[in-house]
């Protein structure tokens, strides 16, 4: 499987007829296994764009930096959600966004300059192998496999005790060590100002303490609620490899059982949070 | 002698409603145990999640929020959406391994002190039989 030929014709058309002025892309890191986000500017470039299945990285997060100019964009599945999320939340305009999105047989893990060829785990229960918006599409739309269970870990953390939960996430608190990573290559997390850098008052103190590293976990993931479009990026760039997927799931879970929302899926349904129905009861003070 | 364990709470309570509610519980001279720490807020829909998990960070055994009824709000609508985010809140909070005996959201309106009473007095209760949080977390936060 490889797209890199159509996406280089595509992209060279795009920036030869004006239509874009950039295409975001991936490209072959230099160690010679990975892929690295690639800026395409001018024609001659295009033939260092590539696709295969290390292009691990959401460009989507590098739209947020361009957005009054146009811009055409290699997205997979996942990433393409991310793209109706700024969408819904007014942060991009769709007239502004040529998208090339790839079908995706899903992503596998890398090291520095290795692949195991093993699938990423979030890759694993993904039922959407083709992108949910685009302008060209790359590869034959796929049939989505029948997965029963699309949340078989945050289950299994679910039923673990009070006691089980707490002590596993304090241990996973306790390690974090608030490089941010996390936000930095999230394209939910685009706020100017963060609560966890506000000073006055200090959500977050300075130190790297458990309470504060909860404080600031338990925080980012919430703010993702209903949001978080599960391209698993936090956790594949957490240095100490916390199970961010544990936590935002849960919330992606939740939020579709009792809201029947899904992230991203489009670009007009109301998030969750920014509308309410007054029959509700939602388990509260009855 | 040991001291009893005694249950901190931190309650918000909406300015309209709930903070009315409670006032009316003191007035007419009505008991109820003074482990809640009440923080008076506009809205129930004020109350900012990072609220509650900052609360926990600093030692608190169990949170309450207390608001207008459905269809009371002074706002309108604000519950409305206190009630979407609170709900996931709960749901969340009980993943990371805060029993949900912990965080209360109850409407109190401003005519029912007696029920405030009854809500403080249960949730204490509950809290007394679940005894301190098990963590490490929040006694090295001044």
């Amino acid at each position: 499987m490889d797209f890199s030929e159509e996406i280089r014709s595509k992209a060279k058309e795009l920036l030869e007829s004006g239509t874009v002025d950039c295409i975001i892309g991936y490209e072959r890191a230099t160690d010679g296994v990975v892929a690295r986000p690639l800026f395409v500017y001018q024609p001659s470039n295009v033939d260092r764009l590539i696709f295969d299945q290390t292009c691990a990285h959401n460009l989507t997060k590098y739209l947020l930096n361009r957005k009054d100019k146009a811009t055409a964009i290699v997205v997979k599945p996942c990433d393409s959600r991310a793209i109706n999320l700024l969408i819904n939340e007014s942060q991009i305009q769709r007239d502004k966004v040529s998208i090339i999105g790839v079908v995706c047989p899903g992503i596998v893990k890398a090291g520095l300059d290795n692949t195991s060829g093993e699938l990423q785990d979030a890759c694993l229960t993904c039922q959407q192998h083709t992108p949910v918006l685009y302008d060209f599409l790359v590869g034959e739309p796929a049939s989505e496999p029948d997965v029963p269970d699309a949340y078989p870990d945050v289950s299994g953390m679910e039923d673990k005790s009070a006691g089980e939960r707490r002590a596993f996430w304090e241990e996973q608190f306790s390690r974090c060590i608030r490089c941010y990573a996390c936000r930095q290559v999230c394209p939910g997390c685009y706020c100017l100002e963060c609560f966890v850098e506000r000073l006055d008052p200090m959500w977050v103190g300075i130190r790297i303490a458990p309470g504060e590293n909860e404080v600031w976990n338990t925080i980012r993931a919430f703010h993702l609620a209903g949001r978080c479009i599960d391209c698993n990026e936090c956790e594949r760039v957490c240095p100490v490899n916390i199970p961010l997927s544990l936590l935002n799931r849960k919330l992606g879970k939740e939020v579709e059982e009792l809201f029947n929302f899904q992230a991203g899926i489009d670009a007009e349904t109301p998030m969750p949070f920014s509308t309410f129905d007054k029959e509700e009861k939602l388990g509260i003070s009855e | 002698m040991a001291v009893e364990y005694q249950p901190k709470i931190v309650g918000f309570l909406c300015n309209w409603c709930s903070y009315a509610g409670a006032d009316l519980a003191g007035t007419s001279r009505i008991c109820y145990p003074p482990n809640i720490r009440i923080i008076r807020v506009p809205c129930s829909g004020r109350v900012d999640p990072l609220l509650v998990v900052k609360s926990f960070q600093q030692g608190a055994d169990g949170v309450l929020i207390a608001g207008c009824h459905p269809g009371d709000c002074h706002y309108s609508e604000g519950n409305y959406y206190a009630r979407r985010r609170l709900a996931l809140l709960h749901t969340f909070l009980e993943y990371i391994g805060i029993e949900k005996e912990r965080f209360q959201i109850q409407w109190v309106s401003a005519s029912e002190g007696k029920r405030w009473a009854h809500v403080v007095s249960s949730f204490t209760e509950g809290l007394a039989r679940l005894g301190p949080r098990e963590t490490t977390l929040h006694k090295e936060t001044v």
